[in-house]
């Protein structure tokens, strides 16, 4: 005999400061969750907590750290939201990345014949044509075919990864890594400059950023834009407008694909220097994009922001073990907590719960 | 009145207080460090304290079984033994992640000396050794040394030599398998130890090899035997780290169909009682032992430890202390081979003889002895010359009697 009702009703548009009110609540939702599951280890889950803060945004170094690590993110949230706004459901970012990598290294073992000063320009539009190529596939399958492009963008991801296997063990391997799987170590043409101290290749940094702002601008402020978002909102308006929705949507989904190709130089020229493992060279970036995307309510300047957070989190993970000597699998439970709840607080932007006394007849 | 209460309001009032408690807990973490330090802000400052603080990265999980866990093992019993040690590790770190997670361990937690202990971290320990002149590296399975970065590692190919003696008495089909994680020079090193010791007893015997491109994968590792079983192999030995080939080989022998295995790295045994004849065993303590106790006494260098059965680094065997399971001590008796040296010499005898030998100080056999010639038929190595160790550092070519292939660039 409960005396009180819970109604849930829709919730028109959330406001700019309530929805950021509610992502940091689910954020703080998402503390006291793991540290729940720290106490359950032992170990005081607020000192566990300042030290992941510490160590990701507390400390110079931690700061570089997850300035690095966030490069990629930004590319390729970026990337996706283009593609997520027009409603085409791209799980393919990884791929996309390695692609570029691929590209990038093509040009880096061959760059004898390019003047020195022109490697870097080169291998950044080869990684940014194989990533939009590796992207326009499943885009032209799905207006084409139909076929649906969840399936064959993730399915591409391991196409591409077993081709990066390939030419590592293969064709590519380095003829000075003693017969291990990488290529050799690129020239000092094709390798990126970083922020002294630290291994941020300033470069695509700024190159992350201006796509991160330039998406916003084309989103807002031109045709191609408004023509994308008409797309994915209803392709049937967009008929009538005289808009080819089809057309549209793959050119999108293939720019989507170039910045994240740009990711995979950045990687390659910036970090490793060759080309190795195709875990090694990506370690999940074109999937966590995914949600930096998503917890950026597809806006490309607030995903430069979930970029800087998630990448934050992955770096501050260290501590955990360092620090704490928790196994690594408190790491990805740690993170899970986060991504839960932020997850879990889109239903409360969306919806309005109402808790009230109950009305007797 | 209607009173309604907004979730989405409490949830803010619930991130104020985890925030005002954040910041009060964020005053104790930069508060004295555990040596009772100031924490004056200077990375690269000696502790003061005797103490020692070694820091060990790990490529995989410490787990139940396999490399990592060896390692961890290893670390579990130096901190036991020596009273004035500390130490902290990482595990699955990714190649790329290792510099963060060196600089952390030589920042934050002020590591005097870092175990490096995966081929893929060798450059990033030579930068980190550039980067941090008064810290020590010790870098496994690599071959870049620098004043701070010294290298050790325990090679198993002795023991695979041993493994394909017993191969060769057992095998039937003559034809034995051969499962690989990697086409990688170790790997490659020992098939090739294994197809010596194969050959040693039964010259027409030949290996077949699989590569799994990975270090673990029980699916894939399970696909590989099943596929040389089915091709006739009655023997299989391998190069992974998972136990599912034991696990194959011990259903076989359950439905009464006798395909033999090794156990590798980690005891096997207790996987496939009925299956697994013998093994190669790592024991990293001794090795860690030697490394800190030089540390602890101010002697230590940039050495390149390569340790072997002489040392005790690597053991015969699929359990500790069990060289040879004891249901095939008998079959491998009723073999009887004939040294040029030793005369008729039963397989179980000579395995052990050998392992003798090898044990000597002055190693009296190395299975890496010409005349050795390759796939092409190529002389690798002339009569009585033993292999250098750049040759087995590097190896890429296979052994006459061996069918399979290396990815070549």
């Amino acid at each position: 005999m409960s005396r009180f009702r819970i109604s849930i009703t829709r919730r028109s548009e959330p406001g700019r400061w309530f929805a950021a009110g509610t992502v940091c609540a689910a954020i703080g939702f998402g503390f006291v969750l793991a540290g729940c599951l720290f106490a359950l280890g032992g170990v005081n889950p607020l000192t566990a907590i300042a030290r992941i803060i510490m160590g990701s945004f507390g400390s110079l170094y931690g700061l570089k750290e997850t300035l690095t690590k966030s490069i990629p993110l930004i590319l390729c949230s970026s990337g996706l939201i283009l593609a997520f706004r027009a409603r085409f459901w791209n799980i393919g970012a990884e791929g996309q990345l390695l692609a570029g990598a691929v590209g990038a290294t093509f040009i880096a073992l061959r760059s004898d014949g390019i003047p020195g000063s022109l490697v870097i320009p080169a291998m950044f539009v080869a990684g940014a044509v194989c990533g939009a190529f590796w992207a326009w596939i499943p885009g032209i399958l799905r207006f084409r075919l139909g076929v649906n492009e969840v399936i064959s963008t993730l399915m591409l991801n391991y196409i591409i990864a077993e081709f990066v296997q390939y030419l590592v063990y293969g064709p590519w391997k380095g003829s000075q890594q003693f017969g291990f799987p990488y290529t050799d170590n690129f020239h000092a043409d094709a390798v990126l400059t970083t922020f002294p101290g630290s291994r941020i290749h300033l470069v695509t940094l700024g190159i992350a950023l201006i796509c991160a702002a330039l998406v916003w601008m084309v989103m807002h402020h031109t045709t191609f834009g408004f023509s994308v978002r008409a797309a994915g909102e209803s392709s049937g308006a967009a008929r009538y407008a005289g808009i080819h929705a089809g057309r549209v949507t793959v050119a999108a989904v293939a720019i989507g694909g170039a910045m994240a190709g740009l990711a995979g130089v950045g990687e390659v020229a910036g970090i490793h220097h060759h080309l190795s493992y195709p875990w090694s060279i990506s370690s999940g970036y074109g999937y966590t994009a995914i949600i930096a995307a998503w917890l950026a309510r597809l806006n490309p300047l607030t995903a430069i922001l979930s970029s800087i957070f998630l990448s934050g989190i992955l770096v501050g993970g260290d501590t955990i073990q360092t620090a704490m000597n928790l196994p690594a699998a408190t790491v990805n439970v740690f993170n899970g907590a986060i991504l839960f709840s932020l997850i879990g607080s889109e239903f409360f932007m969306s919806y309005r719960i109402r808790i009230q006394p109950k009305v007797v007849p | 009145m209607r009173g309604f209460l907004r979730i989405g309001g409490m949830m803010v009032l619930i991130t104020c207080l985890c925030g005002a408690l954040m910041l009060t807990a964020c005053q104790p973490a930069k508060a004295p460090d555990k040596n009772g330090n100031p924490d004056t802000g200077d990375a690269s400052a000696p502790p003061i304290t005797g103490k020692i603080k070694a820091g060990f990265i790990y490529v995989g999980p410490v787990g139940d079984f396999g490399w990592s866990h060896a390692h961890e093992q290893s670390r579990q019993h130096v901190m036991k033994l020596f009273p004035w040690m500390e130490s902290t590790y990482v595990e699955s770190v990714a190649e790329a992640d290792a510099p963060r997670v060196i600089d952390r361990l030589v920042q934050e937690e002020h590591c005097d000396i870092v175990f490096t202990t995966s081929f893929g971290y060798m450059d990033s320990t030579i930068e980190a050794g550039k980067e941090y002149p008064n810290t020590l590296f010790m870098h496994c399975s690599g071959y870049k040394q620098a004043p701070n970065v010294g290298t050790y590692f325990a090679e198993l190919y002795q023991m695979y030599y041993l493994n394909g003696l017993m191969a060769g008495a057992l095998t039937k089909s003559k034809k034995v398998g051969y499962v690989g994680a990697h086409p990688i020079p170790e790997v490659v090193r020992h098939i090739n130890a294994f197809g010596l010791g194969l050959r040693e007893v039964n010259p027409d015997a030949r290996v077949t090899v699989k590569w799994l491109f990975a270090w673990y994968d029980p699916a894939k590792a399970r696909d590989a035997t099943e596929a040389l079983i089915a091709e006739g192999c009655d023997v299989i030995a391998f190069t992974q780290d998972s136990p599912a080939i034991c696990e194959v080989c011990q259903e076989y022998a359950a439905r009464g169909k006798q395909v033999l295995t090794f156990g590798h790295y980690s005891p096997m045994q207790r996987f496939g009682q009925d299956a697994v004849v013998s093994g190669q065993l790592v024991d990293w303590n001794g090795l860690y032992e030697e490394i800190l106790m030089r540390v602890h006494t101010k002697t230590w260098t940039n050495r390149d430890y390569w340790w072997l059965a002489k040392e005790r680094a690597t053991l015969l065997g699929g359990e500790p202390d069990v060289p040879i399971n004891p249901k095939f001590v008998e079959p491998l008796k009723a073999v009887t081979v004939k040294d040029p040296i030793l005369g008729p010499i039963s397989v179980h005898d000579l395995a052990l003889k050998r392992l003798d030998q090898m044990r000597e100080p002055t190693v009296l056999f190395d299975p890496f002895t010409g005349p050795i010639k390759d796939q092409s038929g190529t002389l690798r190595l002339k009569p009585a010359e033993r292999a250098s160790m750049s040759m087995l550092l590097s190896m890429d070519w296979f052994l006459d009697n061996i069918d399979g292939t290396i990815p070549k660039n």
